[in-house]
């Protein structure tokens, strides 16, 4: 178990990659798993919560994350400026397991903020990314990917169609996924058929992030479990054969 | 140093900050952040007789300066309780208060006969969950409230804080809780709320409302205790947006013994320990032994002496 910590980050920049959708950098010493999250929060008491995000890169002396404007929190998030400070409480939850062998990445929109680092640390892997507009970060994917492959609904910047339709699971040991559910659950329909192993990672509002509130709950195969703390990285069969 | 301490019936806590029911789980996850023993004591997540897996996502709804939640009792039930999470709970160092929900008095009363073992320090009795499809408040009513109270204090030895919602006849439901015997009054659990989504014209959550709580509701709740300090002998505890130690020094100006810190675990998860030393920090820097002078001054033209 890593040790959890509450800390404060200087933030180095805070770049627009897309319409909407920042890429935030921050100074420090951070020790973190592919597939593990922080809590951040940049306000003292409103908006009343952290917002949780995924580790999106970790090199010496530095933390990154993406994300997109989706309301308050991450509205005044996108407008920090280098040298404004940041609070993080983490690393927390699973991550992802230990590759078995031939390891796919599959991320959809913003759900690619939790595969770079797994790229990254694992490497080997190959990545399929889908975006509904113009994709962003590809070169940065393409630095640590075997292979990448990248599809756009537009048909702008890469393959016209959605992730799903560039996507095959066949020849791999173990696929990791993360998106919007309709994708992961195509995802799955897809690995189930093949014979492959499905890791998901999934995203839900969360109040502690530690695993006392109860707040992240999903419903699986196995009882409800906690997104923070037993997930975000579940086996798609305990997810999607509830 | 000053003495820190409160009596709550028969129960002295080591110092008046507790967190609240629902917002530490069992204790184990913020004891990766900080030692709970620095706390007064830990209320338990809600325990029923069966284990509930509660409501279907989402089951937070963040509005400004509040929390809208509807997390409907998700606990293991009480023989897992007692089996896997009280005996970790007998190492935190601190009072362990068990907060109980029961479908009905009698289920209520079972579940005090069988928390009544060696490790629990007193039993909160949920009076007042807003969020279980179908069930109203029982607390809300005095009757309700007596009846459960009655029948518990019947099933156990131990002190029973009877935890009210802040709607309905409060004051009235607190009076008859004292009269069954309840040992405090915990005030309040969270208001009834509602959200829409404006993209589907729906309630947010399967089950419509939601319980909020957050520096919303603070001068509700702080109104609430106020008045019944003065409608009950018995200790209150206040509960209710605390999120910082002038937040909790309201609450025992108002005539709390003790407080609760549940939503402030969540902006701040060192909420709570930060608030026991601000709370210290008061009474050193006044020359006060302890709390009488402080507790309930709102009452009696404030702090003795102050401008």
């Amino acid at each position: 178990m890593d040790a959890v910590a509450l800390r404060w980050a200087v933030v180095r920049g805070n770049a627009e990659v897309a319409p909407g959708v920042f890429l935030l950098r921050a100074e420090g010493a951070f020790r973190a798993r592919p597939g593990q999250f922080y809590m951040v929060r940049a306000w003292e008491r409103d908006p009343l919560l952290f917002r949780p995000l995924s580790a999106f890169d970790l090199s010496p002396g530095e933390i990154s994350f993406l994300y997109g404007v989706r309301g308050r929190g991450t509205r005044l998030l996108s407008r920090l400026s280098p040298g404004e400070e940041l609070e993080l409480l983490g690393p927390l939850g699973n991550g992802w397991p230990e590759p078995p062998g031939r390891l796919a990445l599959v991320g959809g929109g913003l759900g690619i903020a939790a595969l770079y680092l797994a790229a990254k640390a694992f490497g080997g892997a190959d990545v399929y990314l889908g975006f509904p507009g113009r994709p962003f970060l590809v070169e940065a994917f393409r630095e640590v990917a075997a292979g990448l492959r990248v599809a756009s609904e537009s048909g702008e910047g890469g393959e016209r169609g959605l992730v799903t339709d560039i996507f095959s699971p066949e020849g791999y040991d173990a696929c990791y996924a993360c998106g919007p559910r309709p994708m992961l659950a195509a995802i799955w329909e897809a690995c189930r058929r093949a014979g492959v192993a499905l890791f998901v990672s999934l995203e839900e509002r969360m109040a502690c992030g530690l695993g006392a509130c109860l707040g992240c709950t999903v419903f699986t195969k196995d009882g409800p479990k906690r997104v923070c703390r037993d997930g975000p990285v579940f086996r798609a069969e305990e997810v999607f054969d509830a | 140093m000053p003495d820190l301490s409160v009596r709550i019936g028969s129960l002295t806590l080591k110092n008046p900050v507790l967190v609240a029911s629902g917002t530490f789980g069992f204790g184990a996850d913020y004891a990766r952040l900080y030692d709970p023993s620095r706390l007064g004591g830990v209320v338990t997540k809600a325990i029923t007789l069966e284990p509930r897996r509660g409501n279907p996502p989402p089951r937070l709804w963040e509005t400004p300066c509040g929390l809208l939640n509807s997390i409907g009792l998700e606990n293991p039930g009480v023989e897992a309780f007692l089996r896997e999470e009280l005996p970790r709970m007998r190492a935190l160092g601190t009072a362990v208060v068990v907060n109980v929900w029961g479908e009905t008095p009698e289920e209520y009363a079972e579940l005090a006969q069988r928390l009544s073992v060696p490790g629990v320090d007193a039993i909160e009795l949920n009076l007042s969950c807003p969020n279980v499809p179908g069930k109203g408040l029982i607390g809300s009513s005095p009757a309700g409230t007596a009846r459960v109270v009655r029948l518990c204090r019947r099933a156990t030895g131990l002190d029973l804080w009877a935890k009210l919602p802040p709607e309905g006849d409060v004051l009235a439901a607190a009076r008859a809780a004292e009269g069954e015997g309840a040992t405090a009054i915990s005030a309040a659990n969270t208001f009834r709320g509602l959200a829409i989504d404006i993209r589907t014209g729906r309630p947010v959550f399967a089950n419509v409302t939601g319980g909020l709580s957050g520096p919303a509701i603070k001068p509700l709740a702080l109104r609430l205790v106020y008045e019944l300090s003065r409608a009950v002998r018995i200790p209150v505890i206040g509960i209710g947006g605390i999120a910082g130690w002038e937040d909790a020094l309201e609450f025992i100006m108002a005539g709390a013994h003790a407080v609760q810190v549940g939503t402030g675990n969540f902006i701040d998860p060192l909420c709570a320990p930060k608030l026991v030393r601000g709370l210290e920090k008061f009474l050193a820097e006044r020359g006060m032994e302890s709390w009488e002078e402080v507790r309930g001054c709102a009452h009696r033209g404030g702090i003795p002496g102050a401008a």
